[in-house]
């Protein structure tokens, strides 16, 4: 079976172009720039560092990339050579889950009805309490302190529509397995298609504001866009959970 | 009780200021009646009129004199015109202890006057009101007398009026409801017809008081006065003071104590939209007092550009002398101290013969944090320059001190100041201290315009004068029959002192009479010694003080002994106190002028074990201590005595939904000797189990580098609804006893109660406060 | 920029993101609405935007422009909501300073939720501090408003 990266590349272009690959993985000062190239250098890399492409190569056993440093993701790339491709889709889903499984992600994803702050995973305070619609009670709304945007003095963090995901959608002490089940579930995924789903993680405001946290507050690795790029990959290698996945009733 | 012999009430015709030397409790009364500060009395509620007048509404000088001409003012509090309305000043700060709707009460009723009709009008600081300290519960018990004394005086001479307005003796005369009534020929005379007549009778030497069962509404149930303004929003605090062309400030204080600016940059302040000017107050010199702490004042329009003005300053700090100071080294530093032995201040007998010949021992240590006011009213204050003189409105417990204060830091006359009271949200002792007061003279001063100081929360808590941080040790030796036969309570903590006297060292004299020297215990041999603290913090005073820590300490111990003789904790208490009995110096084992009484002489106010006894019974009669503990319902018991007063409480907790200690009910009996409003007292020893409920659950300042740790209520929890009891049940012992104090004594019992009960729940005892620690939280730049 | 407040159009120079707080105090002199921490910590500074309570130390007042804003001064014409009514009725406040605060999360609530339940009055009103401790005489203000 030939390697997946470099299938639609000639064998003479890859050796071109992994000379190229070598000078372009030291960086670019335009971040989301230097990101497309470390990804594209990196899928690069990852077939030139393999043995040169040819007929009838034997299949590389599957090795897992070495982990990013802790504030940034791997791109979906550097799972190319992981196989089969159900072992790379779970293996994308767990670099995906390094976000999913972050504080600023969790705290708001509580298997009950209190949504939790700080890294530590402490109950919210002032006691708030999900309320019939996930926003809140009346006078202790969510919308009630948190407003659209974070705020230069005051620390409560703001994203448009602060809100608790439903219960259903229970993170907190949960296993990635276990939250790749809810998600690939739409009974309680808020009756989501896979792709729908990409879209919010990837484009949502109140997602995207885990990157942003304002006033000392960790953020997941990574960006946005590089976790929507993670999911989507896993969507295109089957969507498969981690092992250890709930059995769906 | 007899009335004679109070050295407080002195009569008329006297021109100096008489009155009590000065005590521990600061409780010097004056009046001046004579005729020639008539006029002046007329002048200091003419202020408030006049400030009416300005457009500045100042809160309780609702049409203060506006109608019928003050023709009646015998002296400062009182004046009736010719309208017959009744004008009475209070005279004392209103942060929620409700004096303002008791005093006038007080006085109305020795008077005559319907306390419901009353004009009631705030007083600014004015020596002729005699002390104005709202401070140290003192208010009624140390008044008491004098409040009638005045009310007295005005109503004899309206019976003198009236007698021969209607040819009547004096004698049978009565005053009531604003009138003088003849009950024989059934006629009566307003008090506004009288008015011209009285103001030209000479003020009784020594006015006569009414029996006590006369004072009608004295001891019941009275309505809350300000309650509509609280609830529209017309009440006006400090910070809702506004004068035409008034700037607002927002000042960078050093972080730590004494330090001081090292380098600034004040360009991008001074580009913030609104910021008019940067200026630097002049750092303090130690001992600090009441100065302000120096640092950057960024004067602006309105408050938000004040706000991010000082955000925008560059400022490095000179962290100075106290920089090194970590709290959490000095509770080892503290332990350290209270593990040897100190200097004796209370001595019965050989207590370390005693303990070594017990046949048991039982020892505890008990270490309590740094705590802050955090009134819901961050300070603020507003300073005006006329010419020469300073007017300035405040949330001041104290406004006499803050004209001092204001007038020394301005180098003028203190004649030159004047202090407006507004109402306060809040003192809790924070807003005695003068000190951002002078911040606004200094800078209104500097800006040629009204200034209003305003505090941030993160100020408030930065920046405080903070309840002393102390470690006590607790020893008892028993024998076999399970009796105390030696105690010994060693402490340690930094003084008040320190913050008035470079060289206060250790517990101060008026420190260990809150609940340490003064506390009867029925045991042969005992000793406490005080040990050696320095001070790296302002320390200043806390509602109910050292009393806080101390009754902490022996309440929890004692239940301790309860628990190491498996006895029930109420007879345990019982027992240590001794049979009913008052206590002199002897007895106590300390020196006749080492107890202070809270400046209250011992044969008025004496040490009284038949009262902590009866509010032992009450409480857990009201509590159903026997039959809680037997169904197995977690109870805790506490009683102190405070300010004169005797409060016993029962706190029952359980586990709450996350495991944790939650207070669902409690029971308080109070002993407060004579009370003026009911309702007020009731809701102060309410209010006050919440605020010891909060300093045993959440509170605690730390410091680090010398600075504190802490920023906003994230790091400094307070109790909120969700977590306050379900049932607050308050009984009040009825008295006709010298009046006790109210703001405080209600708090000192309730940490060790909870303690006490949580020890029950969980086997588990709860020495260092607070129950939950909080990390706190940095935040970044 | 234009606000409606307490049913009257008021016209304000402000930065967009100064807290509404300043802008009702400072600007438009309506100071019932108390600073309490500036964090929404608090509940000192809550007043209603279309009838949702809000804290406005952190609402930005662009936020608030085109709703209608209802302080502590507008909630009734005479002080006599049945809040406030209830207040004076127990003697609820101590020192006051909350109360406004107090006053407008209940009023939310109870709009909201006529009959509240005690565990209802309690989580509506947790985000409101009362360093007086007057919480159970709130809770059986609410109630007696409430009637219940």
């Amino acid at each position: 079976m030939q390697p997946r990266s470099s299938a639609v590349l000639s064998a003479a272009a890859v050796r071109a172009l992994c000379g190229a690959a070598a000078g372009s993985i030291a960086g670019d000062v335009r971040p989301r720039l230097a990101r497309l190239v470390r990804f594209a250098s990196l899928a690069l890399f990852t077939a030139c560092s393999g043995p040169a492409p040819g007929p009838a190569a034997a299949p590389r056993p599957s090795a897992p990339p070495a982990p990013a440093a802790p504030d940034k993701l791997l791109p979906p790339s550097a799972f190319a050579s992981i196989e089969p491709p159900a072992a790379r889709s779970q293996a994308l889903f767990a670099e995906a889950s390094r976000v999913l499984l972050h504080a600023r992600c969790v705290n708001c994803h509580p298997p009950d009805d209190s949504p939790r702050q700080g890294d530590a995973h402490a109950f919210h305070d002032p006691p708030a309490v999900r309320g019939p619609a996930d926003r809140g009670v009346p006078a202790m709304q969510c919308g009630s302190c948190h407003q659209d945007q974070n705020l230069p003095y005051a620390r409560v963090p703001g994203a448009p529509d602060w809100h608790l995901a439903p219960v259903e959608m229970a993170w907190l002490g949960r296993s990635s397995a276990q939250i790749c089940a809810q998600l690939s579930d739409p009974r309680r995924n808020g009756q989501k298609t896979l792709a729908q789903i990409q879209h919010h993680l990837a484009h949502d405001a109140l997602v995207g504001w885990g990157w942003g946290p304002g006033h000392g507050r960790s953020a997941p690795p990574g960006s946005q866009v590089e976790l929507g790029a993670l999911f989507q990959a896993w969507i295109d290698t089957g969507a498969v959970c981690p092992a250890g996945e709930e059995k769906r009733p | 009780m007899s009335e004679r012999g109070d050295r407080r009430g002195r009569g008329a015709s006297e021109e100096t200021t008489g009155g009590a030397p000065p005590s521990e409790d600061r409780a010097r009364f004056t009046i001046t009646v004579s005729r020639r500060s008539f006029l002046a009395g007329l002048a200091g509620l003419g202020a408030a009129a006049a400030g009416l007048a300005l457009g500045v509404r100042v809160p309780g000088a609702e049409a203060a004199g506006a109608t019928g001409a003050a023709v009646f003012a015998p002296n400062p509090f009182i004046q009736i015109g010719t309208d017959g309305v009744v004008t009475i000043v209070c005279h004392r700060s209103e942060m929620g202890q409700g004096i303002r709707s008791s005093l006038h009460v007080l006085i109305a009723d020795e008077l005559g006057a319907d306390p419901a009709k009353v004009q009631l009008v705030q007083g600014d600081g004015d020596p002729k009101y005699g002390d104005q300290n709202t401070d140290g519960s003192s208010s009624i018990r140390g008044q008491y007398e004098a409040m009638r004394t005045v009310g007295a005086a005005a109503r004899m001479m309206l019976v003198t009026a009236a007698a021969k307005r209607l040819g009547a003796p004096e004698a049978r005369l009565l005053a009531q409801g604003n009138a003088v009534h003849d009950p024989v020929t059934k006629r009566s005379v307003p008090f506004g017809e009288l008015a011209v007549a009285a103001a030209k009778l000479k003020v009784p030497a020594k006015p006569v008081l009414r029996p006590r069962a006369e004072l009608v509404h004295v001891g019941t149930p009275m309505p809350l006065v300000d309650a509509p303004g609280y609830v529209t929003g017309a009440a006006k605090f400090a910070a809702d003071v506004q004068l035409p062309g008034m700037l607002t400030a927002v000042i960078a204080r050093p972080p730590v104590v004494l330090g001081k600016v090292a380098r600034l940059d004040e360009a991008k302040a001074k580009a913030v939209p609104g910021v008019v000017q940067v200026v630097q107050l002049p750092a303090p010199t130690a001992p600090v007092k009441f100065q302000p702490l120096g640092g950057v004042a960024v004067i602006a329009r309105h408050t938000w550009a004040a706000i991010r003005g000082r955000a925008a300053l560059e400022v490095a700090w000179d962290g100075g002398p106290n920089a090194a100071y970590d709290s959490a080294e000095f509770t080892r530093s503290l332990l350290a101290t209270v593990r040897a032995p100190g200097e004796p201040v209370r001595r019965l007998g050989d207590a370390a013969a005693a303990l070594a010949r017990a046949a048991k021992v039982v020892e505890a240590e008990y270490v309590v944090p740094h705590l802050v006011h955090a009134p819901m009213e961050p300070p603020a204050a507003v300073a005006r320059m006329d010419g020469g003189r300073c007017e300035i409105w405040a949330c001041t417990q104290d406004p006499q001190t803050a004209q001092e204060s204001v007038a020394e830091a301005l180098g003028i006359d203190k004649s030159a100041v004047t202090v407006h009271v507004t109402f306060l949200g809040g003192g809790f002792g924070r807003k005695s201290k003068p000190d951002f007061i002078v911040e606004a003279a200094l800078l209104a001063r500097a800006a040629g315009a009204p200034v209003r100081v305003q505090w941030t929360r993160e100020d408030d808590l930065r920046h405080s004068y903070y309840h002393t941080h102390s470690a006590q040790a607790l020893a008892a030796g028993l024998d076999a029959g399970g009796n105390v036969i030696a105690w010994r309570h060693r402490l340690a903590y930094p003084s008040i002192s320190s913050t008035f006297a470079p060289n206060a060292n250790r517990p101060s004299r008026g420190e260990v009479n809150q609940g340490v020297v003064d506390v009867p215990l029925d045991v042969p041999n005992l000793s406490v010694e005080t040990g050696e603290a320095k001070a790296h913090a302002r320390v200043g005073w806390l509602r109910s003080v050292c009393n806080i820590q101390q009754a902490f300490a022996v309440q929890s111990f004692i239940d301790e002994l309860a628990a190491a003789t498996k006895r029930d904790p109420r007879d345990m208490l019982l027992q240590v106190l001794g049979k009913p009995r008052t206590l002199g110096p002897a007895e106590l084992g300390v020196e006749a002028k080492m107890l202070g009484n809270y400046g209250a002489p011992l044969d008025k106010h004496p040490i009284d074990v038949a009262r902590f006894h009866r509010v032992i019974e009450k409480v857990t009669a009201a509590a159903g201590w026997d039959a809680a503990r037997k169904a197995g319902r977690a109870v805790g018991l506490a009683v102190h005595r405070s300010f004169l007063s005797y409060i016993g409480v029962v706190a029952q907790v359980s586990r709450g939904p996350r495991g944790e200690v939650r207070v669902d009910e409690a029971w308080i009996a109070a002993d407060c000797g004579t009370i003026i409003n009911a309702d007020r007292v009731r809701s102060q020893l309410e209010g006050a189990f919440v605020f010891g409920q909060s300093l045993f659950t959440h509170g605690a300042i730390t410091m680090k580098a010398g600075a504190v740790e802490q920023r906003n209520f994230r790091d400094y929890p307070l109790v909120r609804m969700p977590a306050a009891p379900r049932r607050i049940h308050v009984e009040l012992i009825p008295s006709e006893g010298p009046p006790g104090g109210v703001g405080e004594p209600g708090v000192p019992p309730v940490a060790p109660a909870i303690a006490n009960a949580a020890f029950a729940l969980t086997g588990t005892r709860v020495r260092t406060l607070p129950l939950v620690p909080v990390r706190p939280v940095r935040p970044v730049s | 920029m234009k606000l409606d407040v307490n049913g009257q159009a008021r016209e304000v120079e402000a930065d967009p993101e100064m807290p509404l707080l300043w802008v009702l105090r400072d600007l438009l002199g309506l100071t019932g609405t108390k600073y309490g921490c500036g964090e929404a910590l608090c509940g000192a500074c809550t007043v209603h935007l279309d009838g949702n309570a809000v804290r406005s130390c952190v609402t930005p007042v662009r936020r608030a422009a085109g709703k209608k804003i209802v302080t502590i001064e507008g909630l009734s014409p005479r002080g006599d909501h049945p809040l406030q009514q209830a207040w004076a009725e127990l003697g609820v406040p101590q020192c006051g300073f909350c109360q406004a605060g107090q006053i407008m999360s209940a009023a939310a609530l109870l709009a909201a939720s006529p009959k509240p339940t005690d565990e209802e009055i309690d989580r509506s009103l947790a985000g409101n501090l009362c360093r007086c401790g007057t919480y159970v005489r709130i809770r059986a203000a609410v109630r007696k408003a409430a009637g219940v």
